[in-house]
């Protein structure tokens, strides 16, 4: 193997790596903000809501996957159920069911917006670790 | 082949470059240059930056919190020509070739509106949380004038009251409590002074223990009880001091920055907004009676994971209403638009915890 080859291969394994990191840990804040661009972009409420509950499921299929994955631990495996209970609570609240009010037409892009801010608090609740982000992200793509 | 072998060079002089024990000083300007008279404010940025700091605003547009804040940290101190500021910019550990580590702290120092220093350095040397950043104040700082006007800010994630290992994702065994943050506060002004302000632009850390640890180190305190979007409060009232802060009134300063912080989140968040000044002095009375409250609620979560626990507004425990509960403390909040809490109608300024129900 010529070093020129060693060389190419090497700046791969850098890009990926670094590539993979970056795709982890933002994946899911620009996971929800893609779902709250397509929701203003259209103007019937039918459509976005169906936007916003697609963007639910598939995530909390995917969260269902990563849970059960031995390669997250048992903290991950604690932060993940608590991710999925408030997409849950979103997604009752998005359709009006355990006691919340149906988020009205009118709203439903502030309520895509709040799905997306609700993500990017300055906490500590919900600590997902790299590995269990980047798999969370990979399934999400597989299920399109 | 020569490609390959100019390649080779030039990674081992960023690989030379970024493990050298040389410390990379770069002083713009000598010190006792910039002029004659000792600074009337002094300001003291931690921008925290190892972690989740990726937000977006309401047109998609994405940001990192601790580059828009360092921005913005800058330009308070190119527009303050009666301050010193130090930056502090701690960032994520990268590595040259995934294996040689380099410099994630930077370091900024400027005086008179002018940058005397930049330099970086590792974050991770040292006993203490703070030891480079207190070093570095120290070795900095301009000649002290009576009537100082000394104010802290911290950005970053919630700073944990126990537990506190994972806050930065480049050192997941390292551990920062507000402990820690406190003892820093106590090295940089030393035992006999205090800062006027401290502003913790962070969640849920406008509570008891929080707000406990820090009073003896600040005669005001801004904190958020509650949630805060990572567009963080405003810098705006920061720049030009010697307009928005003329006469040394904190007190006023503080709720002015506090009402203008909350009205700027309130515009776009569809989150609660809560935003808090805790008078160090008229709290203390309140923190002294639920001290021990606290002290054990928080050594029963010890151990627990953060997803088994929650926050909660403390007036909502019969154990923490207390008479003076609202003394000292200046509240700005409006309920989420969304969620169970958007019918909660105000905050006690006090934020606890308990176990998930």
């Amino acid at each position: 193997m010529s070093g020129r080859t060693v060389f190419r291969f090497m700046v791969i394994i850098f890009v990926m790596v670094y590539a993979g990191i970056a795709f982890g840990q933002d994946g899911l804040q620009k996971y929800f903000n893609g779902a709250a661009l397509k929701v203003k972009a259209t103007t019937d409420p039918t459509q976005k809501r169906e936007i916003l509950n697609n963007s639910f499921e598939k995530m909390s299929k995917a969260l269902d996957k990563v849970q059960g994955s031995p390669l997250v631990s048992k903290d991950d495996r604690a932060g993940l159920e608590l991710f999925k209970a408030t997409l849950q609570e979103k997604q009752d609240e998005l359709t009006g069911l355990n006691g919340y009010e149906r988020v009205s037409d009118e709203q439903l892009d502030a309520f895509s917006d709040y799905v997306v801010q609700d993500m990017e608090q300055a906490d500590r609740s919900i600590t997902i670790s790299l590995v269990a982000a980047l798999l969370i992200i990979i399934i999400i793509i597989l299920l399109v | 082949m020569l490609l390959v072998g100019v390649g080779y060079c030039v990674g081992l002089a960023l690989f030379l470059s970024s493990c050298s024990s040389i410390r990379p000083a770069h002083r713009v300007t000598p010190l006792g240059e910039e002029g004659a008279f000792p600074p009337r404010y002094s300001i003291v940025f931690i921008i925290h930056g190892d972690g989740g700091y990726l937000y977006h605003d309401v047109r998609g547009n994405a940001y990192r919190a601790d580059e828009e804040t360092l921005a913005k940290a800058i330009t308070v101190a190119q527009r303050n020509p009666q301050a010193e500021v130090f930056i502090f910019h701690e960032k994520r550990r990268r590595h040259f070739l995934l294996f040689f580590p380099r410099r994630d702290g930077k370091f900024y120092y400027y005086r008179h509106g002018r940058l005397l220093a930049e330099e970086t350095y590792w974050r991770n040397q040292g006993q203490s949380r703070f030891d480079p950043e207190v070093e570095l104040y120290h070795r900095f700082r301009a000649e002290e004038r009576p009537g100082l006007t000394r104010l802290f800010l911290y950005f970053g994630h919630e700073i944990p009251e126990f537990g506190g290992a994972g806050y930065d994702a480049s050192y997941s065994k390292r551990r920062f409590t507000v402990d820690d943050l406190a003892d820093g506060l106590k090295r940089i002004t030393g035992d006999s002074a205090k800062f006027d302000l401290i502003v913790l632009s962070t969640c849920f850390n406008g509570t008891p223990h929080t707000i406990a640890a820090l009073a003896p180190h600040g005669r005001y305190i801004i904190a958020s009880p509650d949630n805060l979007h990572l567009s963080y409060f405003d810098l705006g009232p920061f720049e030009q001091l010697e307009v928005g802060l003329p006469d040394g009134d904190v007190s006023a300063f503080a709720k002015t920055l506090a009402r203008h912080a909350f009205d700027r989140q309130t515009e776009d968040m569809q989150t609660a907004v809560t935003v808090a000044v805790y008078d160090a002095d008229r709290v203390q009375g309140f923190l002294d009676s639920v001290d021990s409250v606290y002290d054990r609620a928080l050594a029963t979560l010890k151990g627990q994971t953060l997803a088994s626990i929650e926050h909660f507004d403390c007036a909502e425990d019969p154990a923490y209403i207390r008479p003076g509960m609202s003394e000292g403390v200046d509240v700005f909040y409006r309920p989420p638009r969304f969620g169970r809490l958007k019918h909660k109608q105000s905050h006690s300024g006090w934020e606890c915890w308990r176990f998930l129900k």
